[in-house]
């Protein structure tokens, strides 16, 4: 399962981070981190992109940069 | 390394009777913080209207910087550009870095959002990397504490080793406290240089080691850099670092990351972060009591509505047409009032002054219709650009801004962009110059560049004049039909040119999106006032020099040589009559109409003016009596009060957009009958369409070109839109006129 695949309301945590050059580090710059919990919160009207929760904060990506993320579904 | 400056007066000390020699310590302090964190009101609050912005050199963004004396010391604040890191891939990343190792300020001020510690501290921990004494503003304070926050300041006092400061730069708390500890070296208990934190035994292993070679190898190295952070840099691979000491494929490095590498795999930069997040989390945990329930957010229940699946959209184009709206339709009668003003009190003034030194007849003409006429070209902009100023900064002020661009980024994607470019291109209806300012809200260059190239194709309001002029002479049965394809043409236009330019110009990975969504915060009014001032007064500056003399060049090539009788021998007539020929394949290949598109330059509205001028023979000039003195200046008085009257009506006004609605140019148009009818012998209807193609996607004006030269500081971007959209626009008048022709629409 990789988060672009979680619905609204659904929880995760990250297992792998598949991006690599400076898009994975942007992402662990806003800490998007392996064995962090991750809340998927809402989908913009369009369908993309994808807001989530995450490090107490809220963080927007599109779906093809969360798609590399992979995570174990929590709840 | 101590480095502070001392600036000693040169002023002999005997002279003034006073025997101790007067000193002014200077420091420099460099505000860095994430975006967000409140840094730009902290130094609103802090500095105020002392506050200089301008630009990074070379770069697009913002600078902020301020000097003034604190307690005797005199401070000087370099505002940072706002970063949640500082590795070495955002453009904004690469200027704070290259400020703080470079320029080493005296001291960091760490702008913190209380009440988002842990993601805030990764930063923090890598400014403590850099040496340099770090004083921590804890912002936002009031608003962690409302939320049940319990945060221990003396903890992480001890154990970052930094002063942490509580502030709350809406409510103005704590800044004298933040302003006094960071002079407070002056009394002899400098500012000391922070904890060293512990980044594990195996990345502390690998940086001695790589220390131990470089103290034999590159000695310079170790002095030209701060120590700790080159080491931590080369341990984690970073290019930048790599290139500028040439350390990049060193055996050096790799026999002392060899076990580093075995033990945590190749990726090296990312296990570095690991660390100074765990840092940052570990830290987090040890000062932060949050309370057991957290109360649903203002926020979340703001996000509920605003980015609603359904309502999502609608309300975001709320929001747009009420910016539109305040923007174009509050700044317009302002607007109208200036020009009248220019066109009438202000030319008749300084008509009557030439006359009273028996001025000769062309100086008049060039102070009126080049100078004044000039002057007032910037000045109409003023009002609308300090009102798009004053919303772009509320929008990102408060937080909605992010919002915008996640509700829009779908659809501005599939064209190349993003989603905060909707907001430019929005804007280019009204007018493309607030326009290509307001892309500065892109933090990508890539994104920013493509915008601003894509603006122009945005049909604004000073082309309708010449829609309604040709509109009128040639389909006054179907105008609306008319009027509505050219828009639709240029925003069709506008995608095909996002997908060329995608697949040219901007090759390679689209930027990323990846964006905080901040929790909704009410901007303070007096950081709206600062931005939106010095915005507007920067564009006075340094777009009105470059726009009056461009008015002045245009009257010298329309007026000279001087007492010419047909306009067809002025420069004008000539350069005009020069490129008719590359035109004639378009039908509209005149003189005339070359001359009118040159004089557009200036402001495309202008075009119609020229027409008038050229077509219309001068004998039926008014030879109205001239106002007085006195009269003048009633109408100077009652015109603001009245423009002041129409601003407030536009923003209650629900309906309509007022300054796109032709109902005043009709009003207008009956003054241009004798065009029309002109018109009508010059053109056939095919070669009307065919010319208001041609106005709708040739070059910038002017004033365009000048905010695109000064937004990016660099004539490329300009270079390139007026390239493509010449080539454009001659393209499709050619295929609008020869196309019709083929189609049986007569030549």
């Amino acid at each position: 399962m990789n988060l672009a695949g979680l619905k609204p309301g659904q929880k995760g945590r990250i297992v792998s981070i598949g991006a690599i050059g400076p898009l994975k580090r942007r992402l662990m710059d806003m800490g998007v981190l392996v064995g962090e919990e991750v809340k998927v919160v809402k989908v913009a009207p369009m369908g993309d992109p994808i807001e989530v929760f995450i490090k107490s904060y809220n963080l927007s990506l599109r779906k093809n940069e969360a798609e590399g993320i992979a995570v174990e579904v929590l709840a | 390394m101590n480095g502070q400056t001392v600036v000693k007066e040169q002023e002999s000390p005997m002279k003034r009777g006073n025997l101790r020699p007067v000193e002014q310590r200077v420091v420099t302090i460099a505000v860095a913080g994430n975006p967000n964190a409140g840094k730009s009101t902290l130094i609103n609050a802090i500095a105020g209207s002392r506050l200089h912005v301008g630009n990074w050199p070379g770069v697009t963004v913002e600078k902020k910087e301020a000097s003034f004396d604190y307690q005797g010391t005199k401070i000087r604040l370099v505002d940072l550009p706002g970063t949640y890191s500082l590795s070495p891939y955002t453009q904004e990343e690469i200027i704070a870095r290259d400020y703080l190792v470079e320029e080493r300020p005296d001291l960091i001020l760490n702008v913190v959002d209380a009440t988002n510690l842990e993601r805030n501290l990764y930063l923090t921990v890598q400014l403590m990397e850099l040496g340099i004494p770090v004083v921590m503003a804890l912002n936002i304070y009031d608003e962690a504490q409302a939320k049940g926050y319990r945060i221990d300041v003396a903890q992480m006092e001890k154990m970052l080793g930094i002063p942490v400061i509580p502030t709350s730069a809406t409510k103005k708390t704590g800044l004298d406290q933040l302003l006094e500890v960071a002079v407070s070296g002056e009394k002899g208990q400098q500012v000391a240089a922070p904890h060293q934190l512990n980044y594990g035994e195996d990345i502390e292993a690998a940086a001695e080691l790589i220390a131990g070679s470089l103290r034999n190898s590159h000695p310079g190295l170790l002095e030209r850099y701060p120590t700790r952070w080159l080491l931590l840099k080369l341990v984690e691979g970073d290019a930048e670092v790599q290139k500028t000491t040439n350390l990049t494929d060193q055996s050096l490095l790799s026999e002392a990351l060899y076990h580093l590498r075995r033990a945590h795999g190749e990726d090296l930069e990312a296990v570095l972060a690991e660390v100074r997040y765990s840092l940052a989390t570990g830290l987090t945990r040890e000062v932060l009591k949050k309370p057991e329930l957290p109360r649903t957010e203002v926020t979340e229940k703001i996000d509920r509505i605003v980015l609603h699946r359904v309502f999502g959209i609608p309300i975001f184009l709320a929001a747009m047409w009420i910016m539109f709206k305040l923007t174009f339709d509050v700044s317009k009668p302002l607007a109208d009032w200036i020009s009248t003003m220019i066109a009438g009190p202000f030319k008749h003034w300084a008509e009557a002054l030439l006359g009273l030194i028996h001025a000769p007849e062309w100086t008049v003409s060039l102070a009126t219709d080049g100078i004044i006429a000039g002057t007032g070209n910037v000045l109409v902009f003023v009002p609308m650009i300090f009102a798009m100023m004053f919303f772009i900064t509320f929008l990102e002020g408060s937080g909605y801004m992010a919002r915008a661009a996640f509700v829009m980024d779908r659809a501005m994607h599939a064209i190349g962009l993003h989603g905060k470019s909707f907001i430019p291109m929005l804007l280019g209806f009204g007018c493309n110059v607030p326009a290509i300012y307001a892309t500065r809200t892109l933090e990508n260059p890539r994104d920013k560049a493509l915008t601003a190239l894509l603006v122009p194709l945005m049909s604004c309001g000073a082309r309708l004049p010449v829609y309604v002029v040709f509109i009128g002479a040639f389909f006054p049965k179907n105008g609306g039909t008319v009027l509505w394809s050219l828009y639709v043409m240029g925003i069709v236009l506008a995608i095909v040119m996002g997908f060329i330019f995608k697949k040219t110009l901007f090759r390679g990975d689209a930027p990323m999106f990846i964006m905080e969504l901040p929790p909704y915060r009410v901007p303070s009014l007096k950081s709206l006032m600062i931005h939106t001032w010095e915005k507007g007064k920067h564009f006075l500056v340094k777009a009105g020099t470059y726009v009056l003399a461009v008015s002045i060049m245009v009257w010298f090539l329309l007026n000279l040589p001087w007492g010419v009788e047909h306009k067809r021998d002025s420069y004008l007539g000539q350069v005009g009559a020069a490129v008719a020929p590359a035109l004639s394949p378009l039908g509209f290949g005149s003189w005339e109409a070359s001359s009118s598109l040159i004089a557009g330059l200036v402001a495309k509205e202008i075009v119609v003016g020229t027409m008038g001028e050229i077509y219309v023979k001068k004998a039926e000039e008014k030879k109205a009596e001239k106002p007085t003195f006195a009269q003048d200046l009633q109408t100077a008085g009652s015109g603001l009060v009245k423009a002041l009257g129409e601003s407030v009506n536009n923003v209650t006004s629900t309906f309509g957009v007022s300054s796109l609605s032709t109902a005043e140019d009709a009003e207008k148009l009956a003054e241009r009958t004798p065009l029309r009818e002109e018109l009508k012998k010059q053109f056939t209807p095919l070669a009307a369409y065919a010319f208001i193609t041609f106005v709708l996607l040739y070059m910038p004006c002017v004033v365009a070109a000048v905010a695109m030269v000064q937004e990016f500081g660099t004539w490329k971007w300009y270079g390139i839109a007026f390239g493509y959209q010449m080539v454009l626009a001659w393209s499709m008048a050619l295929l609008v006129y020869q196309g019709g022709k083929l189609l049986g629409f007569g030549g």
